[in-house]
């Protein structure tokens, strides 16, 4: 590669990356210089810039037509720009949680590093929804996890903070390790590590050895990636990492995190396994033959998560297996490939929903366990009383998450059982009243925080203050929960109008 | 101003919301503030009007849910008909917040009062909207909870409370049929629009027997919201509510919201003569029938609640006639003198404190304004010469007789005749004969009350010179499009005239043999008296084997249901409580379960997949 080629390329389609990168940068070079007395905190709002700058330059990149730089490893196309916006909205999000988090939350002097590695850990969520080559999607998926894992453990004095982190870098090993074992056969297989010229040779195989070997492959990375959606069996991780990692992290982990994870389980899976044949005929696509798997994987993920949730006094690891039991929803649309028809819609308008519930409903939590110092249910008492807009913005995330109809929430699970019903299969139709089953079953959970926050009597009056900054975070989230609940069309007029049907996505290569 | 008409429903909307917030900090000024929105959303709606004279209809939607190749859209419509009802529910919304000031004066949760007044205003301007049958219905289902709430808005009063309940429950019944059709509708057409739905019948794209069942369908959700019969024994009933809100709600709007929706899906209608038909003959049938009830009614409000049912039967009558112009036209008039007979009777009860018209009694001289206003009113309704009811009661004869059946045509004749009787029986027992109340405590009301009665009797007196057969008919040319030819026929005015006359006049001469309110001991009278016993009917069929059932089902509740849930709790529990142990904590578990699911999926996929043999 000559510098000829190198400044040929569009180096414009990078630019979200970029301004990412320089940010972190910056903010690491201040961190380390700066003395120490000097308050971090507004590191983060300079943080924020930066990742507004790359929302705005991303918006600015959307009729950009599908572009492929760096000999087809990054690939900007209309599924990355569209999972992007997503990612870059969670971050803002999160970063002002970070940003409000009160003083005895245990950060300590470390929030300097705190702000640059959840950047890089930005960075690497982005670069793995942009890849087109297996090499560049390790390397994203490698930065964002090594970052989360010291994010994880960020409060250095705290025991649940370390053992939190430690848990995260051992499962995460696993993962990586059975991620890589996978895609080293697909490797072999195939011959490339360019996802587009793989999936060429994998649409031709007919041999049964090397079909046997490719259902493998799948199963390999297929479970390595199941760890970073945190589904049933390979959530387990979660609910511990979740309930020692800090907050904000929390919340990174269960949206921005999770919004990579399935990302990338939808490029390899629609880009690889959707084309390759199922069978020594030909006749069958091996996803379409497999993909009763995955919806084993989808039932026993919202079956678990629920079910466990219930059980839950503490309210971050309530939180943490509500966020396993919605992948698991997001796994059905996957294993039903959204009735073959919308799979990219539904899972993309999903998580519009839950970055906005959930986020707002973390936001709202953060803020009550530090005043409270204790992240049982009980903090939640008399919230009603004590701030009536705190409140009831948290009512409209519960009400959300548990899919309660004029909510995002709503709206997402309902185009995900619709796509469940058009697979007309019976596994599809199984999958449907799981779904419906479990939902119902979350009532309980979610309504009995609903119960602490309106009918029980509060031990004090005194009203809750929350700071600026968190509400804003709660008005966003209210107000994106109830238009796309009440006007959904807004999102989804949106997307194909920009994003068409994802046809340069689908037939990629 | 057009392409901003969505604004109108949402001022009284604003004003709920903000009463229902800071009523307590705005107190009696509640009033002030709920006129003031329904007033802005009345002048917007005007303006509305005056532009849409010329303008042929306006229709703005936008998607709202995508569901396969089904779209569902939200959006409004101005049509001549829409503009006509926003205008007038507007006003008479408007009108009558403003007489609550007067009327509810002292009533300590006025605030509340006057925040469900905005809900239901919204509600019905917003229904009358309505660009497709899913939006409608919302808001049909919002105007009946607004309705509900205003009936039992004495909820400590034990009457109040059923008589909310009833409603609810009664024109729920009917909201199943409209539901029902509506379902239907989209099945067969892939659509809740208007338009669309009306493509469908003009093309025969559904067939004939399915589209009379889905126009009945849609009719019995008109018969539950305008209490005809069979579903009507709730409208007397919820004259528990505050006098203001019988005037709005369940004698000009809301009541009126059945003609609306026949109207407005009329088409479907034509398209079927039996539905027509069956339209036509429940309007009659109610309309005569709650006539010969409102005869014997010695409960001022209660008449005028009969008198309501019978001249909307008198609407579906002309509807299920082809008198779509008529119908339209006698919502418009009736709207009018009805509002003004309720807020009327509400200034005389205002004055003597009770309903009982067998306590009230030469009252002429001591409400110096409520009297003659009531009497406009009482003409109006008679169909009295020259009085906006005479016009349009003579255009539905018109239409009866045009369509050649005989049966309804004396129908109708009767319950003119009726009419006049039962009306001017009620005004001679209150203004006429002796004073029965210690008259001293009698006083007229307060100004803000009889200014929206004139502002009412000036429309009743005057709106019918919209249509006429000697002015022209600028109501029906509007509303449908064309130049409709209008045929004069002296011979049916003459007779409506003669007819009205002979009601007073009978009226008349029972009042100065002071017989007018003596009880009859004939059994005739006991039935009538008794509402031809359909609430004792229903109690012993209906509520008793609905009893009956739920009874039965109490027990298949209690045990295989409670003992399939119990089954379901343990065995959830019991789930949890094992999945709860392998979370130990210990991440090496962890790894193995991760790993042995693993060999599980791949154990399976080669078993399946016929590798291992």
């Amino acid at each position: 590669m000559d510098m000829k080629t190198v400044l040929s390329y569009e180096w414009g389609a990078m630019m979200p990356e970029f301004i990412i990168l320089g940010t972190a940068i910056l903010l690491s070079l201040f961190d380390l210089f700066a003395p120490k007395r000097f308050n971090r905190r507004p590191l983060a709002w300079f943080a924020l810039i930066g990742i507004v700058l790359a929302f705005v330059s991303l918006i600015s990149l959307l009729p950009l037509a599908e572009t492929s730089i760096l000999a087809d490893t990054f690939r900007l196309d209309s599924f990355a720009k569209a999972s992007k916006l997503l990612l870059l909205i969670g971050a803002g999000l999160v970063i002002v949680l970070a940003a409000s988090h009160s003083a005895n939350d245990g950060l300590g002097g470390y929030q300097g590093e705190f702000y640059y590695l959840f950047l890089t850990a930005l960075l690497g969520a982005m670069m793995m929804t942009s890849s087109g080559d297996l090499i560049t999607l390790v390397v994203g998926l490698e930065l964002l996890s090594i970052s989360s894992y010291i994010l994880a453990g960020m409060k250095k004095k705290n025991l649940k903070s370390n053992e939190a982190a430690l848990k995260y870098v051992v499962m995460g090993g696993i993962s990586t390790a059975i991620t890589l074992f996978g895609m080293s056969y697909l490797y072999g297989l195939t011959g490339s590590t360019n996802l587009g010229e793989m999936s060429e040779t994998m649409a031709r195989v007919s041999d049964s050895q090397v079909l046997y070997l490719l259902g493998l492959a799948f199963f390999m990375v297929l479970v390595g990636l199941s760890f970073k959606l945190a589904t049933a069996p390979f959530h387990m991780w979660a609910p511990d990492v979740y309930e020692g990692a800090p907050t904000p992290v929390t919340a990174f982990l269960s949206v921005i995190s999770k919004i990579a994870g399935f990302v990338i389980l939808l490029r390899l899976l629609l880009s690889l396994f959707l084309a390759a044949s199922g069978d020594t005929f030909g006749t069958v696509a091996f996803l379409e033959q497999n993909r009763v798997f995955i919806a084993v994987l989808a039932g026993a993920t919202m079956i678990i998560g629920n079910v466990l949730a219930l059980r839950q006094q503490n309210v971050k690891r309530l939180l943490a297996y509500s966020g396993i039991a919605h992948a698991g929803y997001l796994l059905v649309a996957v294993a039903t490939l959204g009735g073959g028809y919308f799979l990219l819609d539904t899972v993309w308008f999903y998580f519009l929903a839950y970055l906005f519930m959930n986020i707002g409903a973390f936001a709202v939590f953060q803020w009550l366990a530090d005043a409270n110092s204790s992240e049982q249910r009980f903090i939640f008492v008399g919230l009603a009383k004590r701030s009536p807009a705190a409140a009831v913005a948290m009512t409209i995330f519960l009400l959300s998450l548990a899919g309660i109809p004029g909510t995002a929430g709503f709206i997402g699970k309902f185009h995900i059982f619709l796509g469940a019903l058009l697979g007309s299969t019976p596994t599809d139709y199984i999958l449907a009243s799981i779904l419906l089953a479990t939902t119902i079953l979350s009532y309980v959970y979610y309504f009995s925080l609903l119960v602490q926050i309106f009918f029980r009597p509060a031990a004090t009056k005194e009203a809750v203050r929350f700071p600026v900054s968190l509400m804003i975070v709660l008005l966003v989230c209210v107000v994106g929960t109830m238009i796309f609940g009440l006007a959904p069309n807004i999102a989804l007029d949106f997307l194909h109008q920009h994003f068409g049907d994802f046809t340069d996505f689908i037939s990629m290569g | 101003m057009v392409d901003n008409a969505w604004l109108i429903p949402l001022f009284p909307l604003a004003s709920f919301f903000l009463l229902l917030l800071f009523g307590k900090r705005f107190g009696s000024r509640s009033a002030e503030v709920g006129s003031l929105f329904t007033f802005v959303s009345f002048i917007c709606a005007a303006v509305v009007f005056t532009k849409s004279l010329h303008e042929s209809s306006y229709k703005q939607t936008f998607n709202w849910l995508t569901v396969g190749d089904a779209q569902i859209t939200v959006g409004f419509e101005l049509n001549p008909l829409n503009v006509l009802m926003l205008v007038l529910v507007s006003f008479i919304s408007f009108l009558v917040h403003m007489y609550s000031k007067g009327y509810m004066n002292g009533e300590k949760r006025i605030s509340i009062f006057y925040a469900y007044l905005g809900l239901f205003t919204f509600a019905m301007l917003a229904l009358v909207m309505s660009p497709n049958l899913l939006q409608l219905y919302i808001f049909w289902e919002l105007v009946g909870l607004g309705s509900f709430l205003l009936i039992g808005f004495y909820f400590h009063k034990q009457e109040a409370k059923r008589a909310a309940k009833k409603a609810f429950i009664m024109t729920r019944i009917g909201d199943m049929g409209l539901l029902i059709g509506m379902i239907l509708l989209f099945w067969q057409t892939r659509s809740f629009e208007y338009s669309v739905i009306f493509q469908a019948v003009e093309a025969g794209d559904i067939s004939q027997s399915l589209l009379t069942f889905i126009a009945i369908m849609i009719f019995v959700g008109a018969v539950g919201k305008s209490g005809q019969f069979p579903l009507h024994t709730w409208l007397p009933d919820a004259m528990e509510g505050p006098t203001p809100v019988s005037a709005l709600i369940h004698a000009a709007t809301m009541v009126a919201a059945g003609v609306y929706l026949v109207a407005a899906t009329y088409p479907l209608f034509q398209a079927s003569e039996v539905a027509l038909l069956v339209v036509a003959v429940t309007g009659g049938l109610t309309a005569l029938f709650a006539a010969s009830i409102a005869v014997v009614q010695t409960d001022v409000k209660r008449v005028l609640a009969y008198s309501t049912m019978s001249q909307l039967g008198f609407m579906f009558l002309a509807l299920g006639t082809a008198g779509y112009v008529a119908a339209v036209f006698h919502l418009v008039t009736h709207a009018f003198f009805k509002a003004l007979l309720f807020l009327a009777a509400g200034s005389v009860i205002h004055a003597v404190h009770t309903q009982n018209i067998e306590k009230m009694g030469g009252l002429w001289k001591k409400l110096r304004w409520t009297g003659p206003l009531f009497l406009i009113g009482t003409l109006a309704i008679s169909g009295v010469p020259l009085l906006s009811g005479f016009f349009s009661k003579e255009e539905i004869l018109l239409s009866v007789w045009d369509n050649g059946n005989y049966f309804l045509f004396t129908l109708a004749l009767l319950t003119s005749l009726l009419t006049a009787f039962y009306m001017f029986r009620l005004f001679f027992s209150i203004f006429g004969g002796e004073e029965k109340t210690p008259i001293h405590a009698v006083k007229e009301s307060p100004m803000i009350m009889w200014l929206p009665m004139i502002i009412l009797a000036v429309f009743s007196i005057g709106i019918g010179y919209v249509q006429t057969p000697w002015f022209g008919t600028f109501l029906g040319d509007w509303l449908t499009n064309e130049n409709s030819h209008h045929e004069f026929s002296l011979w049916l005015m003459l007779i409506a005239t003669i007819v009205s006359g002979i009601g007073i006049g009978i009226a008349y001469i029972l009042h100065r043999k002071s017989s007018l309110l003596t009880e009859g001991e004939s059994s005739a009278y006991r039935v009538v008296a008794n509402k031809y016993y359909i609430d004792e009917l229903y109690e012993r069929t209906m509520i008793v084997s609905t009893k009956a059932v739920s009874r039965s089902l109490v027990y298949i509740e209690r045990y295989v249901i409670d003992g399939f849930l119990l089954v379901v709790i343990r065995i959830t529990r019991m789930f949890a409580k094992k999945a709860t142990k392998l979370q130990s904590g210990q991440v090496q578990q962890y790894g193995a379960i991760a790993f042995l699911s693993l060999a599980v999926l791949v154990v399976v996929y080669l078993v399946a997949g016929g590798y291992l043999r």
